[in-house]
């Protein structure tokens, strides 16, 4: 080569330099986030978000409803959880974990129900008339559910913030908060704008999405948050929708109401659910039911696992059961060890139990003793025959039912006996329709005290449905058992110390 | 045709005119010969080696320059006049000075620097038997912080100055591997490595832009040298590696008598249920007849072996060096845990002509690892001693009959041999690193082009299999998993750069002007089968064997960025006393919103020891002032946070499986992070150049650092830009070199660093929560990043007494064993309102020394090293609140309060129990201070003419670690220890041959 080759070859390795590459740096950047383009056009696609949204509201952190729960005198905390037992205690703690997590978990669910409203919000604008009228049903259905997480926060914190908006930026601003009454009030006013949207048909009756909630699920909130303002009338009003639709039953078999055969029965409102699918492996979508399950047993079908026995039927409710003749409900809401039958026939006036108290369940399976929990909850057991074969985990498969017909039928005869006017049924046979099916006989003349033990009976373990009864009406002294002693103070937890931390207006 | 080649260029060399051949002897000032020293003709490639006895002879025209060098003297230069006989004397190097350091783009003599850089040499890399090249850095170079990470194939986590980015996983420094841009470089073979040079301050670091921020560590891979003969080497070592510093945990006596002074119910049962199950010991009937140390049970002493094979040397127009390397490492936990690589290396360098220059060098990596799994640590940590390993009466457990605790009653299964016999996780990474370079003086020893293409192609192929066990209770796997994934990395630079250098009497300059084009991509595919035929050995680890695939663990990644840069460069310096130093350099992509960044330095140093008026004398014969600003850029932040993104998501309808998407509203653009940096050093050299002192103090400053501000009631935090961190510090490094005679050399070196981190700014916040609220960090302007915040101890309540004098105690039921904490705001209640902060993760201090000596035929060395001030919070301790169900470590045992004056630092057995005494406090708050002998080797080197030269050395790596913390090791990066795996202490056996 030459001198000026040298050139030549420079030239040739400058040109490339040259026309390099600059134009790359207008690409996007490539990366697997794929919102930029959303097309809000395609309307149909607002089906999605609203999916989502029940994704995430199945997606419930096991301490979530213990933590609702515990409190009550129709269970305690067992196993070997210091912070959840000094809770059931009534002894609390800003820095107990549980309650941050529970806490952020609903925030996080009213998040991201309103983020989804705004989605549909846009989908709506480009939509045609059907469109924007499944639209405003999908957003009536969040609505439901974002009403529900505030209902859940109010009860257990008292003043909390009101959330309708994605937008967190001003939160810190708020001086003060609404109290327990106005959040109510709001999750009752949601409702109400929410009915007029949504199909006047059962849950199980929706074709789009089984078990998708209805008009009635709405009115059932309503029902709820108006008994927590003790507006009777308007709970009696909002429940008699729901029965005089004549599309609600109650399922016949009541142990079976909890179990695989009891899926999206007819008596359900509101139920998260979960399934494997029909396959012994792969996707699932689960519930952490293990702590509910006893630590110890030996299970019909090998393999199954057992729990981590948190969740203690107490003793006050077995003796009140077995006090008032109970049978299906007893046997449904309790798994017994057998030093829980000894436990049980300790106290002088029940040695002599009846046979189906036994540590085996009827479908065969055998609760062993442990230490730290002499029973478990019945309510929240699958059988492992019922397990999917290949599937191990305790109550895999499980729905968990969140509001049914029974709690209805009971709410609208307390508030009949409360002096609001009903529909046509009684509070008398409201409540017999509860007891035919738990096998038990009727009454008549029922009091408002009967219907809170019906409910007792009844609705036992299921979503503190007991604990927030006694503190409505201010009965300190049932919740004052087993050595605990409740005052009024003990009503509402302390807000999590992260929490304050974060948001000054809450140390107020 | 290679022949033909040489022939051609022979002709070009043949073709000038007017040559004569030049002879002579090279020697060094003891009129010794000097056997390969260089003889170059200046300003062209044309050159030879002095033989064995000094001699060389070339071709050369009158009035040419020869330049005569050779390592450690000081080089020389000659004007070809009429004799053709040329006999050079070389001075000794008065120091290191001269020394050629690699600046990125470029080189400089150490002497003109005015920044701070440490250059580590290959000998001392190669004293660390480990896989990765940053392990050997450890404790070597001051204001670099190496954390070990114990696991085979794992790198260490690498800081330069502090930490400087709030997200700790972003910290690392970039590594620059003969150009190419590499965040880690575990697949190197840290033989094959000639120097690393770290770039500590901003100055240096500058001209990388904004991969800089966190530091920048460039490092040469070893190349050939022209006109030298081949030369063989073999090193190899073999030696076992033994866990350190073992944790003791309680026996089951200790156990026992814990259990029994808390008194618990349950507790004593499952005591009970032991001695019932597995009969009770003869030496003490209230005891189990079990005793497991489950650490002895997980943990064995593992191999490391390396093979090393290189061979280089050049000719007139070429030089080589090829390798070849195997390295093999167990993990010490008993389980498919180890790592094990093979490497090619090839660096050829090529004189076209006299002005064009090509070279390529190649490295394939070919690594397999086998993940350990970690959490068995964290398992045996907790695992209660009256389990036993095996346990025949467990007849639901399969294949293997494993005890589960739940079979005595606590309400997990503990026993940590499922983990370790039912999984298998492996990395199959393969890595080719290529780098190709042509360069042309386009005037010679002037002005020179250079044009290097480097691509990393990197895929890492993970195989995860689960195998189905049963040990009953709810520990159970029934279906078989298998997990892959695919990933593939492939980074590409051109580089083009265009350096002119010259001097005018006293003036000398460099100037670099350059242009840098990136493009970097990943790809990810993974799958996951259940239900193979797993009996049926590897063949079956294949997906479409698998009965389903789980839809859900299906997933698919990519990311593709581009960016384009602009630097230059301008050196300068007066009489080799005045030194001005500035890099620019404009940084774009197409990552962020904000595609252009820009980056420029400044430094400037003056070398007091050449002014006239400084002293001659022996005692100073060098010294430096210098000082340097500079601003960096850090990409390594991603491009936004949050976003409008949505998530697929699945749900079940009346149980049919339904596809949603939930959409975050939580989004932020980011901008890349800028640190500015101002460095004051000094540099000199004392006592005849034996000693030599570098001191650096810096302050180092991150600027709209990305920060992760909670969303208020929500789980999820957002990051956003808008920090300030400042660490600062001084670093001074000390070096004594002394050759006592021919047989005796010695040389003693020392660094310490100082480094206080402190957040100027949180965007208007005071402070900002990290991690989870039982544990928290918290960072507060005018404290550290992430310190740890919780309530202070002042002691243990005695006595009765103590309890009614105290309302707090009386008011939380408390009794003797239990924690006082201090009331801070004194209003007669604990809660959050009185925690403080209890310290931090980060060392407010380094310090390295080591000690070479040389005698005859034996060379010893020592290194040692050692850290302080930062904390290490014991999470493992923290685990009673989730699970008490747990064994207690004996040093917890023998110092917990069992009655009055036995402790008032620790609590009661029951005590440990309670939630008012695991609220976060300063007992879980323990010192991270550690010291380390880090390095001890003896060689013997046999010196003789019948066989090549062959060192034999022993080495001890990390023999001896001193420390209080009750842990493993005290190098837990971010100061949370949940499960650290063990460093283990080295001892090897190894030999380098050479000829």
């Amino acid at each position: 080569m030459k001198g000026h080759d040298k050139y030549i070859v420079l030239s040739l390795l400058l040109i490339p330099l040259l026309f390099g590459s600059c134009d790359k740096l207008d690409e996007p950047e490539l990366n697997n986030n794929f919102t930029g383009g959303t097309d809000y056009t395609q309307t149909q696609d607002m089906l999605l978000s609203l999916i989502g949204v029940y994704d995430a509201h199945n997606d419930t952190g096991w301490e979530l409803p213990l933590l609702i729960g515990v409190r009550g005198d129709d269970v305690n905390a067992a196993g070997d959880q210091a912070v959840y037992q000094d809770t059931d205690q009534y002894k609390y703690d800003s820095n107990n974990w549980m309650y941050n997590s529970v806490w952020k978990a609903y925030y996080d669910d009213i998040v991201v129900s309103n983020t989804a409203i705004e989605n549909i919000d846009k989908y709506i604008a480009e939509a045609d008339d059907s469109g924007k009228k499944q639209g405003e049903q999908y957003k009536a259905e969040i609505k439901i559910m974002r009403a529900m997480d505030h209902y859940f926060l109010a009860k257990t914190w008292g003043r909390v913030f009101i959330l309708d908006t994605s937008d967190l930026s001003t939160l810190a601003e708020i001086q003060t908060l609404p109290t327990r009454e106005e959040v109510m009030q709001f999750v009752s006013d949601q409702m109400d704008e929410a009915i007029p949207a949504l199909p006047k048909i059962r849950p199980n009756q929706r074709e789009d999405l089984p078990g998708a909630y209805t008009a009635y699920t709405a009115y059932a909130v309503k029902a709820l948050a108006n008994q927590e303002l003790e507006n009777y009338q308007a709970v009696a009003d909002a429940t008699g929708e729901i029965i005089k639709s004549g599309l609600f039953d109650l399922y016949p078999d009541f142990y079976e109401l909890f179990k695989t055969p009891g899926k999206l029965s007819d008596e359900s409102l509101m139920e998260l659910q979960y399934s494997d699918y029909g396959q012994g492996s792969g996707e699932r979508e689960a519930h952490l039911y293990a702590p509910y399950g006893p630590s110890s047993w030996t299970p019909a079908v090998s393999d199954a696992s057992s729990g981590w026995g948190f969740y203690e039927p107490s003793l006050k409710y077995i003796h009140f059961m077995l006090d008032r003749g109970e049978t299906t409900r007893l046997l449904t809401s309790v798994l017994f060890t057998p030093d829980g039958i000894a436990e049980i026939q300790q106290t002088p006036g029940y040695e002599t139990l009846p046979d189906f108290v036994s540590n085996t369940t009827p479908d065969g399976d055998v609760i062993n003793n442990n230490v730290r929990a002499l029973f478990s909850s019945g309510k929240h057991y699958l059988p492992s025959n019922q397990l999917i074969p290949g599937r191990t985990d305790y109550g895999s498969n499980k729905n968990y039912i969140m509001i049914r017909y029974a709690e209805i039928l009971l709410m609208y005869a307390e508030a009949l006996t409360r002096g609001a006017t009903g529909v046509g049924l009684t509070a008398d046979q409201a409540v017999n329709l509860v007891r035919a099916r738990a096998d038990m006989p009727p009454l008549s003349g029922v009091t408002t005290q009967d219907v809170l033990d019906e409910k007792f009976a009844e609705l036992a373990m299921e979503w503190g449905v007991r604990f927030y009864d006694m503190i409505r009406v201010d009965n300190y002294q049932e919740l004052s058992y087993q050595g605990r002693s409740f005052n009024a103070d003990m009503e509402l937890l302390p807000y999590p110390q992260q929490q304050i931390d974060e948001l000054p207006v809450l140390s107020k | 045709m290679k022949n033909h080649l040489l022939t051609l260029l022979l002709f070009f060399c043949l073709s000038a005119f007017g040559q004569q051949t030049i002879t002579g002897v090279v020697s060094d000032d003891q009129n010794m010969p000097l056997p390969g020293a260089s003889v170059l003709i200046k300003g062209t490639t044309t050159g030879t080696q002095t033989d064995f006895n000094g001699n060389y002879s070339l071709e050369a025209n009158q009035g040419d320059t020869l330049v005569f060098s050779y390592v450690g003297m000081e080089t020389q230069e000659v004007v070809v006049g009429s004799n053709s006989t040329i006999n050079v004397q070389l001075a000794i190097s008065a120091s290191e000075l001269e020394e050629v350091v690699v600046v990125g783009y470029g080189t400089q003599k150490s002497k003109d620097l005015t920044s701070a850089i440490s250059t580590v040499q290959a000998e001392d890399i190669e004293k660390t038997p480990a896989a990765q090249p940053m392990q050997a850095l450890q404790g070597k170079v001051a204001g670099l912080q190496i954390v070990n990470n114990g696991s085979p194939g794992e790198s260490p986590t690498v800081r330069i100055r502090g930490v400087g980015s709030y997200n700790t996983g972003e910290s690392g420094p970039l590594y620059v591997v003969d150009g190419g841009f590499y965040d880690d470089i575990n697949f190197l073979n840290p033989s094959d490595i000639k120097t690393i040079s770290v770039l500590k301050d901003a100055s240096a670091a500058a001209i990388y832009g904004v991969r800089a921020a966190n530091g920048v560590v460039l490092i040469e891979t070893k190349g050939g040298t022209f006109n030298q003969k081949p030369e063989f080497r073999y090193d190899g070592y073999t030696g076992y590696q033994i866990a350190q510093n073992v944790v003791k945990m309680a026996n089951t006596q200790q156990f026992v008598q814990y259990i029994n002074e808390t008194g618990l119910a349950a507790d004593n049962q499952f005591v009970d249920n032991a001695i019932a199950r597995y009969g009770r010991s003869r030496l003490d009937p209230n005891l189990p007849d079990v005793n497991t140390d489950w650490y002895d049970e997980i943990i064995r002493p593992a191999v490391i072996t390396n093979h090393n094979i290189a061979m280089s040397g050049g000719g007139e127009n070429a030089k080589y060096s090829i390798g070849v390397n195997y390295f093999s490492q167990e993990g010490l936990l008993n389980m498919k845990n180890e790592y094990e690589r093979f490497n090619l290396r090839s660096n050829i360098d090529f004189n076209v002509t006299d002005w064009l220059t090509v070279g390529g060098s190649m490295v394939l990596s070919n690594a397999s690892k086998y993940r350990p799994e970690a959490s068995a640590w964290r398992k045996a940590y907790y695992a209660v001693p009256l389990l036993p390993v095996h346990d025949p009466l467990n007849t639901e457990a399969v294949p293997i009959d494993y005890a589960n605790s739940q079979d005595l009653g606590y309400r997990s299964s503990q026993n940590p041999f499922s983990l370790l016999s039912f999984s298998e996780n492996k990395d199959k990474i393969r890595n080719v690193m290529a780098n190709f370079y042509a360069e042309i003086a386009i005037i010679p020893d002037r002005l020179t082009f250079r044009t290097a293409y480097n691509h990393n192609f990197e895929t890492i192929e993970t195989r995860e299999v689960r195998f189905p066990y049963t040990m009953g209770g709810n520990e159970v796997r029934v279906n078989s998993e298998l997990v892959k994934r695919n990933a593939t990395i492939s980074n590409q630079i051109w580089d083009n750069t265009l350096t002119y250098d010259n001097s005018f009497g006293k003036h000398n300059v460099t100037l670099l002007a350059g242009a840098s084009f990136r493009d970097e991509s990943f790809e990810m595919l993974q799958a996951k089968g259940i239900g193979f035929p797993y009996n049926n050995g590897e063949q079956a680890y294949y997906l479409d064997q698998s009965q389903t695939i789980d839809v859900d663990a299906v997933g698919d990644d990519g990311r593709r960025e581009y960016g384009l840069s602009y630097f230059g460069r301008i050196a300068y310096n007066f009489d080799g006393r005045y030194l001005l130093y500035g890099t620019f350099r404009a940084d774009g992509t197409n990552k962020y919103q904000e595609k252009w960044g820009y980056f420029p330095t400044v430094g400037a140093g003056w070398v007091l020891s050449e002014e006239s008026f400084f002293p001659q004398s022996d005692v100073v014969n060098f010294l430096k002032l210098r000082g340097s600003w500079g601003k960096l850029g850090n990409d390594n932040v991603a491009s936004s946070d949050g976003a409008f993104t949505s998530s697929v998501v699945t749900t079940a309808f009346g149980d049919v499986m339904y596809s949603g998407i939930q959409t975050s509203s939580a989004f932020t653009y980011l901008r890349w992070e800028v640190t500015e940096e101002y460095n004051l050093g000094l540099s000199a050299r004392l006592f005849d150049s034996n000693l030599s002192v570098e001191f650096d103090y810096f302050r180092r400053d991150t600027k709209d650092a990305v920060i992760p501000v909670a969303r208020p009631l929500v789980p999820e935090s957002l990051r956003q830009n808008v920090g300030q961190i400042r660490n600062q510090g001084f670093e001074v490094a000390l070096n004594w070199n002394k050759v006592v005679s021919d047989d005796f050399s010695y040389s003693i070196g020392g660094n310490f660093s100082t480094l206080d981190n402190e957040i100027l700014d949180l965007g208007g916040q005071q402070y900002l929560n990290f991690g989870s609220s039982d544990f928290q960090r918290r960072s507060i302007v005018g404290e550290t990043l992430f310190a740890f915040y919780g309530l202070e101890t002042t002691g243990v309540y005695q006595n009765d007494a103590e309890i009614q004098a105290d309302p707090i105690a009386v008011d939380n039921a408390l009794v003797p064993g239990d924690f006082k904490f201090k009331d801070r705001n004194q209003d007669g209640v604990i809660n959050g309102d009185d925690r403080t902060v209890l310290g931090s993760f980060i060392p407010t201090f380094n310090y390295g020394f080591n000690v070479n000596l040389n005698y005859k035929n034996w060379d010893f060395s020592l290194a040692a090293l050692g850290q302080g001030g930062n904390k290490i919070l014991n999470r493992k301790r923290g685990e009673y609140r989730y699970t008490p169900d747990t064994n207690i470590d004996r040093d917890f045992f023998i110092n917990r309060w069992h009655g009055e004056g036995t402790s008032n630092s620790y609590p009661s057995s029951l005590g440990l129990r309670k939630p008012w005494n695991y609220q976060l406090n300063s007992f879980y708050i323990e010192d991270g201070d550690f010291f380390r002998i880090q390095n001890i080797t003896l060689g013997y080197t046999i010196k003789n003419d019948k066989i090549p030269q062959t060192r034999v050395y022993v080495t001890a790596e990390k023999p001896l670690t001193v420390f209080s913390y009750n842990g493993f090791n005290p190098e837990v990066a971010d100061g949370f220890d949940n499960q650290t795996y063990p460093v283990p202490a080295v001892y090897t056996l190894g030999v380098n041959i050479k000829f």
